[in-house]
């Protein structure tokens, strides 16, 4: 029984060590490391390609062309919606309202939230939805195209969108947020579905904030 | 030894489903809410902006049960302002609804007003179907 008992105290004893050992080299690792880079990475002789979501001419609220390098050097945050979407959209865009709050008078960030239903999104329907949402377009622009196009930049983004007559307003689409560099490289996501990996999300926007802008 | 310890299992399962019920006096109503509600206008019932509304502002509607079982049945057309719509909601029965209606009534109204399955039953067959 005695022996028994000793044995376990040792076994817990090495056990515990070893995890704060862990826990000490991993929190060494993890500090300066930078976020990874997400897709595809070529490597060509020196030089290194990353996956980046291409540039291409989309049309905003107003009407007028907009382009993700008219943006400047922004660090985007971007999804994919609908504005008659029954399901994920309005849990989704109350993630994004969070991320809006919490970076609204931080000029390096923007945000795009891409229509996915270009029949019934027009863009007088996408400037009410804006004007609703109470939110500042010239921060947060609402974004529709050609609907090959959108399609191609979802997955781009690695969101995933496809129509689905079965499902709720026929389409079937992820609600991902993510996060794009100011190369137009992504760089992290979350599931605007929950507000958990969201509040998470805080911290990976920051942690790209400080490597985009020393 | 074994029955004083079936007599602490006992007391210790009852004392949970007590505090079980006083945390949600009715649960299953929540539940029914998060499955066909809580996509528009959130778990917590606060809405989206000016395009869903939040329920703690809808408290008149919220303690008139005639009126929220045939604003959830027929749901709400859509409203030009903000170009959102509430769809009708047809696959809740009366039990499900009586559910809903008394935990919505228990965590938003002004005069919570609990209601039985009977009474659900007429309400609905009183609801103008537009
Ligand atoms: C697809 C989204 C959606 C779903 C699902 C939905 N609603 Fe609504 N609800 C709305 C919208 C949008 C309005 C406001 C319509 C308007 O502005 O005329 C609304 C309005 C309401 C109102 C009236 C608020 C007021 O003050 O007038 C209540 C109460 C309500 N909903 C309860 C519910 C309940 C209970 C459920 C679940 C059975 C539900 N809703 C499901 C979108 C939804």
């Amino acid at each position: 029984m005695e022996s028994n008992k000793n044995s376990l105290m040792k076994i817990i004893s090495i056990l515990s060590l070893t995890s704060v050992m862990a826990l000490l080299v991993m929190g060494c690792r993890n500090e300066p490391q930078r976020l990874p880079y997400l897709g595809n990475i070529e490597v060509n002789g020196s030089d290194t390609i990353y996956h980046t979501v291409p540039d291409i001419a989309l049309i905003n609220q107003d009407s007028q062309s907009f382009r993700i390098s008219s943006l400047g050097n922004k660090v985007i945050l971007a999804d994919f919606f609908f504005t008659s979407c029954p399901s994920i959209c309005p849990k989704v865009q109350k993630q994004m309202l969070r991320l809006y709050d919490r970076y609204k008078d931080d000029d390096r960030v923007m945000m795009i939230s891409h229509t996915i239903d270009q029949r019934n999104d027009s863009v007088e329907v996408l400037k009410r939805y804006a004007h609703n949402l109470e939110v500042d377009i010239h921060k947060w622009t609402f974004v529709t195209g050609q609907k090959d196009s959108i399609f191609d930049l979802a997955d781009q983004y690695f969101v995933s969108v496809v129509e689905d007559p079965l499902a709720a307003k026929g389409f079937d689409h992820s609600g991902r947020i993510i996060l794009v560099d100011k190369n137009r490289r992504v760089r992290g996501f979350c599931e605007g579905t929950d507000p958990e990996s969201v509040t998470a999300f805080f911290d990976t926007v920051d942690k790209l904030l400080k490597e985009e802008y020393q | 030894m074994p029955q004083i310890s079936s007599l602490i299992l006992l007391l210790l399962a009852g004392s949970l489903s007590f505090i079980g019920c006083e945390r949600h006096p009715y649960s299953q109503g929540e539940i029914i809410y998060k499955y066909n509600c809580a996509n528009c206008h959130m778990d917590d019932g606060s809405g989206l902006a000016k395009l869903i509304p939040s329920l703690d502002k809808s408290r008149l509607t919220l303690s008139e049960p005639a009126k929220l079982v045939c604003l959830i049945r027929n749901g709400l057309p859509v409203n030009k302002l903000t170009g959102q719509e509430m769809p009708p909601n047809t696959i809740l029965n009366e039990v499900e609804l009586t559910n809903l209606i008394n935990y919505l009534g228990s965590k938003y109204a002004l005069k919570p007003q609990t209601v039985q399955a009977p009474e659900v039953k007429k309400m609905l067959a009183g609801c103008q179907t537009h």
